[in-house]
Order: structure tokens, then C-alpha cells, then sequence
């Protein structure tokens, strides 16, 4: 690869020096500094005339210094003149951000698109978008990888009784993807979902209607087999992260639930398109004493189950889901998956310390400090390094890309 | 209501008539025709200057025709010193952009494929397919257009394409209160999405009804051809089948044969938007499907019967339009208890 050379921001050094070894090239030698007044400054030490340019910056805990620089490290390259410039974004940043959420916010990952553009970029390549659609939001090429190859290669050497396992979608909106995941490893498929408009009254009496189903189910047990196979419907409650028992006493002021709970209908009845659960529950920290219906659609019963996302950012969701999946549904173990550990603040702490997760699976696609991944012995981080040194490649070549969306590297 | 013109397209002038009809206004005087060359020409016949202009376009029927009518109205419009030109798009133009080939009929290319030849080689080439929601923005905004409304975009990141404010109006109010008023015993129904991709939505309206919720997807463990898994309980309950989007109907009636299949007791289908191509009126007639309930964001060819229902979707369009022109919020129309009629 002569022509081509390939410069790292910093937010990611580790996944650079990885691509780097795999393609068997030094990296470009710039110098990454920030003025005394916070600005960053960028210069690249060699030339990039007539180069392919490939600038890697992942997203960061300092994101906005981490869009930056890459923007800057672009227009640098733009006024080197650099043949082309390709920005490899193993995580985009504001991806979360893509629609509007509620009326009038901003759709921020429009506008980072927007700004790489406006910087000069070619092209972009990414992986695991958050919505494979944002590739709209750009009129430059978008590579959009998948670390599903290579995700479900590590469950075939790592999960020793994969083959009767169950993957399980945290949310509805990642359906889409995980049975993708389901399809590729001919597993079965279930789905979890998180009621955040039903009253405390109507709970009970839905909790009332489940029981009779359940007894009915058993008498079908007995006089039927074909009834053995038949997906359940496994509800739940939840109360400040944690699965209600149903002889549980409340201690929560009534007062409290009832006005955090109008407060939370008011927020969800007035949003636009339904949210993700991870949104949510930043927004309505102040509403933790509300209860909450989880809802397992699908079994999971003496199964290992596989519990997808493709970030993981916050840890509720993912104890309160493993919990329901392993005390409600009689699921033999838990296994976190997700694309991007981004881990906010005690995000890995909090997964490291619940009992029903036996295992946390990330790639390298978002920089995890060092010293959080020897405090974490359920942490497992796959290299993606191979898919995005491979991408990198076949664009310089002008080779076509379609083997990486089938093949773990 | 001063300065405000509402223009149709061919593609759904009774939704025009209706939308003007609730803003008791007349409408707005244009003259569509086409030269003998094929080419679309388009006439303001009143004047524009100053004024508020919608112009109501739904995607159907001739989708090509209809978009150059809309792109070269807006255009006129702006030429003849409109101040402010809003496209109404209840169904918007090329939202869908499907992952596997379709052949004309609608049934996915695999299935054939595998049957026929089950022995062919994988080249391992992934097929790109054209995403033109892009360009279809792109061309809006080019024309003039100042403003879009539309209704269930297939994807929320299609607000994302425009540079202009576009405002997603949501047909799940309307089926909320359909399902509430309308389905007998329906505090048992279970809510089916018929593909992974519309969990999303169909889970919005189950935890809105308080209902069970119940997901089909494809199942390609076989190694020819696709089959349909469920997931979730419909034994013995009405099932409600919940799409955003209706053309050719395979997807929606495969899937209610598969929920027959697994002992639903009766199956209604509620689709926001309804083109219904090619034969799809009789392919929903003749299968499981006991209701197909539409909205009229496309022209209907059906009426309203024992196999039929139409939700009218005019009401919500004429309160967003006055609600623009008036500069007032359009946050209740967002509020999923409320209901225009």
C-alpha cells in the first residue's frame, strides 16, 4: 500500500497501533497538541500530496475534543492535498442523536455528518451505525461494517452450549438487529421490553391475568404435549433497578411514586418517536421511584441467554433485564453482548457486581481505560481491529467490501 | 384564514378536498396537464404573492408523475414570490429501501432463488441497493420547499435528510383510538408486528392499550428458502397486526397465516399507509386477514366493509397545517391520547 497512509487521532492509540500491524504500515507522525486556551492544534509531520489518507478517531469520554481534532486533522490533509481522505470512525459520535427524540431537539448526528463534510472528508467508514439509515444523512460514501461476523464467531468458540442458547433483544428497537445475530447462528430469538405507561393498579390486575394464564398453561402440559414448545409471556416488576417479588413490601412514599409517575407520563406523552431505553432513563433519573413493567416475550427457561445491545452505555437496563431473565424466566445464565462499551461512569462497576450477568462482551471499537478491564474480570473485549484493517484495504485497492459483512476477521 | 393556499397534486385530490374542507377554505386553483412529449406543466391560476402555500402530495399511483408535479408546483409557487411553500407528503416518496431483492409480485427473491437453485454458488458479493430517500430530500429542497409534514416515515432518521424543518406527524393516535372503539373484547387482543423491524412500533401501542405483544420474524436456519417464527402467545386471542406501510401485501399476509397457524381466534390488520399494488386487494381478500383497517394518506380503491375499514387522516392534517400558519405549537399533536376528527 504505498500511496495510502493512515493517520490516529488520539483518542484511540491502541486500535491504531492494532490496524497499523495488521497492514503492515507505519502510522503518519503528526503532533496532537492543545493551546494553553483549550484550542486543539494539529500538525502532520510528513508529507500526504497525492496520498490516500486514512484518519481513525473513535468516539471518546471527551467526545466534542475528539470531533475536533478529527475535523481539524482533515482539513490538514485537505490543504496537504491529500488525494482522498477517508475518516474511520469505528464508533460514531452522536449516534444516539439521530431523530427527533422530542419535538424540537436537535438531530446532532445529521449535523456532525454535516460538519465532516463541510471539513473535507471522501469517505467515512464506521461500524455498527446505532441506525443503519443515518447513512442518509451524508453525500459522501458511507461504509457502514458490522461486527456481527465476528461477534458471532466469539460465541461459537467461547459459549460451550451455544447451540441451544437464546439471543435476547434488551429493547424493540434492536429486534431488527439481533435477529439478524439469531439468523446467523440458527438460534432462537426473544425480546424484552420495558412498559413505561401502565399504572401501578392496572399491574396488578395484569399480574392477576398472567397467574390464570399460567395455571391454564399447566393443565395444558398435562393433557398435551404440543403445548411443550409454546412461547410465554414473562412480566414482571421493577422498582429502583431491581425485579419486585410479588410478596415484596413497598416502602416508597406514595406521594413520591404518584407525582414522579405524572411527571413521567407527561415526558413520554408529549415525545416524539418512541425512545430508546438508554435515553430514557437519563432523562428520568428523577422519576426512579416509578414502577415499571419488564416484559420477556419469548423462553429463555435452563438456557443461556445472550443479552444484545449494540451499546452499552448504562447499567440498569441491562441488571434489571438479566435479572427478570434469570429469577422470572429461569434462564441457566446471562452473557452481555454489546458493539460499543462505552461504560459510562460506573457503568462496568455496576455489571461487574450483579450477580445474574456472568460475562460482559464488547469490541475495541471505543477506548476502554486499561485499568478498568483488570478491575473487571467479566469483561471480555473482542478485537475488530482485522475487520476495520481489512476495510481500510480493499477501499485503497478499490476492492469491493461485501466478504466483510459475512466473514469475522 | 388570510394567506393561506392549499394546492393538491393528481395524486389524492379527495384528501385535498377534505384537508381544505376543515380549514374552510376553497381550493387552491392550479392546472395540471402534460405536453405531448410526456412533460408535466403546471399553472398557478391565482396569485401566491405573500401567501402561506401547502401543497398536499401524497406518494402513489404514478409515483414519478406525481413527484414532478410536486417539485415543479413548488418551484412555480416560489417563482411567483410565494413567502412560504410547506410540502404535505403524507406518504413520502421512496421511504422504503428494502434489505433483500423483491421480485414484481413481492415475494422476496430468496425464496425462489433458493428453491430453483439450491446448489448455486455464493460469490460472496453483498448486492448495494440505491438509498434514494436522500436524493428525494435533496430534490425537495432544491425545488423551494421551505417546510415538510408528513406522516410515519418509515424511518425517523429521514428528518435527519432534510436541512428544512420536517415535521412527523404520527398515525398511532388514530389506531389507538380504532382499536379502543372498534375491536370487540379488545382487552384480550395481543399486538403483532409482523417483522423485526416494526417491533418498535407495535410494542409503542401494546404498552399504550396495556396489551400482550407478540413478534414474527424470518427464520433462515433452513437451507432452502425462509420460514416464519413466532415469538410470543396467540392461542385463543384476537390478533392485531400493526405496519406502518401496506403495498403489496405479502409480508402482512404471510404473517397472518402464520398467526392463524398458531390459533389466533380472529386477525385484524391495522396499516398506516396503504397502496396496495398490483393484486393485493384480492390476496388480502382470499387469505386469514378478518379486518384490514387503512388510513386515507393514500387514495383508496376500497370501501368500508365487513373485510374494509378507513381511518381519515384529513383532521390531524388540517390542525397541523392551521397550527403552522398560525405559528402556534404543534406539541399536542404529538400527544398519543389525542385524537382529531
Amino acid at each position: 500500500m504505498k500511496s495510502a497512509t493512515i493517520i490516529g487521532g488520539g483518542s484511540h492509540p491502541e486500535l491504531l497501533h492494532l490496524i497499523s500491524n495488521r497492514l503492515g504500515i507505519t502510522p503518519c507522525d503528526v503532533s496532537l497538541k492543545r493551546f494553553a486556551n483549550g484550542e486543539t492544534s494539529v500538525e502532520i509531520r510528513e508529507s500526504v500530496r497525492d496520498k490516500d489518507v486514512f484518519i481513525l478517531q473513535s468516539g471518546s469520554s471527551t467526545v466534542n475534543d475528539s470531533l475536533m481534532e478529527l475535523l481539524i486533522i482533515i482539513s490538514a490533509c485537505k490543504g496537504g492535498s491529500a488525494k482522498r481522505i477517508t475518516a474511520v470512525m469505528p464508533y460514531f459520535p452522536y449516534s444516539k442523536q439521530s431523530k427527533m427524540r422530542k419535538y424540537r431537539d436537535a438531530i446532532t448526528a445529521r449535523m456532525v455528518a454535516n460538519l465532516l463534510t463541510v471539513a473535507g472528508v471522501d469517505h467515512i467508514i464506521t461500524l455498527d451505525l446505532h441506525a443503519s439509515q443515518m447513512q442518509g444523512f451524508f453525500t459522501r460514501p458511507v461504509d457502514n461494517l458490522y461486527a456481527e461476523p465476528n461477534i458471532a464467531e466469539w460465541i461459537r468458540r467461547n459459549v460451550d452450549d451455544w447451540e441451544e442458547a437464546v439471543v435476547v433483544s434488551k429493547n424493540p428497537g434492536g429486534a431488527k438487529r439481533v435477529t439478524s445475530l439469531a439468523d446467523t447462528l440458527n438460534l432462537d430469538f426473544a425480546l424484552i421490553n420495558t412498559d413505561r405507561q401502565r399504572s401501578s393498579h392496572f399491574s396488578q390486575n395484569f399480574e392477576d391475568s398472567i397467574m390464570d394464564e399460567t395455571e391454564a398453561t399447566e393443565t395444558h402440559v398435562t393433557n398435551c404435549s404440543v403445548y411443550l414448545d409454546r412461547p410465554r409471556i414473562h412480566t414482571a416488576k421493577y422498582l429502583l433497578g431491581h425485579i419486585i417479588d410479588d410478596e415484596e413490601i413497598i416502602t416508597t412514599p406514595a406521594s413520591v411514586c404518584s407525582e414522579d409517575y405524572a411527571q413521567e407520563v407527561n415526558l413520554y406523552s408529549q415525545g416524539g418517536c418512541p425512545s430508546d431505553d438508554d435515553e430514557e432513563e437519563n432523562i428520568m433519573s428523577a422519576s426512579i421511584y416509578a414502577e415499571r413493567m419488564i416484559t420477556l416475550v419469548g423462553d429463555v427457561n435452563g438456557k443461556t441467554a445472550l443479552l444484545i445491545d449494540d451499546t452499552i452505555e448504562n447499567p440498569t437496563a441491562f441488571i434489571v433485564a438479566s435479572e427478570h431473565l434469570v429469577k422470572r424466566c429461569g434462564a441457566k445464565r446471562v452473557i452481555v453482548i454489546g458493539t460499543h462499551g462505552i461504560f459510562q461512569n460506573k457503568c462496568l462497576k455496576d455489571l461487574q457486581s450483579c450477580e445474574y450477568i456472568e460475562q460482559i462482551v464488547v469490541t475495541n471499537t471505543y477506548p476502554i481505560k486499561p485499568q478498568a478491564v483488570l478491575e473487571c474480570d467479566k469483561l471480555t473485549v473482542i478485537d475488530i481491529s482485522g475487520v476495520l484493517a481489512e476495510a481500510i484495504r480493499r477501499t485503497h485497492n478499490g476492492e469491493s467490501i461485501s466478504f466483510l459483512f459475512k466473514k469475522a476477521f | 384564514m388570510k394567506n393561506l393556499v392549499v394546492f393538491g397534486t393528481e395524486s389524492h385530490p379527495k384528501l385535498t378536498e377534505s384537508i381544505c374542507e376543515h380549514l374552510c377554505l376553497d381550493i387552491g386553483r392550479v392546472e395540471l396537464s402534460k405536453f405531448s412529449n410526456g412533460e408535466t406543466s403546471v399553472r398557478i391560476k391565482q396569485s401566491v404573492r405573500g401567501c402561506d402555500v401547502y401543497i398536499v402530495s401524497p406518494a402513489s399511483g404514478q409515483v414519478n408523475d406525481h413527484l414532478m408535479e410536486l417539485l415543479i408546483m413548488i418551484s412555480a409557487c416560489k417563482t411567483a414570490s410565494a413567502k412560504k411553500v410547506t410540502a404535505v407528503l403524507p406518504v413520502f416518496p421512496y421511504s422504503r429501501q428494502p434489505d433483500q431483492k423483491f421480485s414484481f409480485s413481492g415475494a422476496p427473491l430468496s425464496d425462489l432463488q433458493d428453491a430453483v437453485v439450491p446448489c448455486k454458488k455464493q460469490t460472496g458479493y453483498h448486492p448495494w441497493i440505491a438509498q434514494s430517500g436522500t436524493l428525494v430530500a435533496d430534490l425537495l429542497m432544491c425545488s423551494g420547499a421551505d417546510h415538510i409534514i408528513t406522516m410515519d416515515l418509515h424511518d425517523p432518521q429521514f428528518q435527519g435528510f432534510f436541512d428544512i424543518p420536517v415535521d412527523n406527524l404520527f398515525g398511532r393516535p388514530l389506531l389507538k383510538h380504532y382499536i379502543s372503539l372498534n375491536i370487540p373484547n379488545y382487552h384480550n387482543a395481543v399486538i403483532v408486528s409482523p417483522d423485526a423491524g416494526g417491533a418498535k412500533r407495535a410494542t409503542a401501542i401494546a404498552d399504550a392499550l396495556g396489551l400482550d405483544f407478540a413478534l414474527i420474524h424470518k427464520n433462515r436456519r433452513h437451507e432452502y428458502g425462509t420460514s416464519l417464527m413466532l415469538v410470543g402467545d396467540v392461542q385463543n386471542k384476537v390478533a392485531i397486526l400493526i405496519d406502518d406501510l401496506i403495498d403489496t401485501a405479502y409480508t402482512l399476509v404471510r404473517a397472518a397465516e402464520f398467526v392463524k397457524e398458531h390459533g389466533a381466534s380472529k386477525i385484524y390488520a391495522l396499516v398506516t399507509h396503504c397502496v396496495l399494488s398490483g393484486d393485493a386487494i384480492e390476496r388480502v381478500k382470499l387469505s386469514c386477514i378478518d379486518k384490514l383497517i387503512v388510513t386515507n394518506t393514500a387514495p383508496q380503491t376500497i370501501t368500508p366493509s365487513g373485510c374494509f375499514d378507513i381511518i381519515d387522516v384529513a383532521p390531524t392534517f388540517a390542525e397541523a397545517i392551521r397550527r403552522i400558519h398560525n405559528g402556534e405549537s404543534i406539541s399536542i399533536l404529538y400527544d398519543h391520547n389525542q385524537v382529531w376528527v
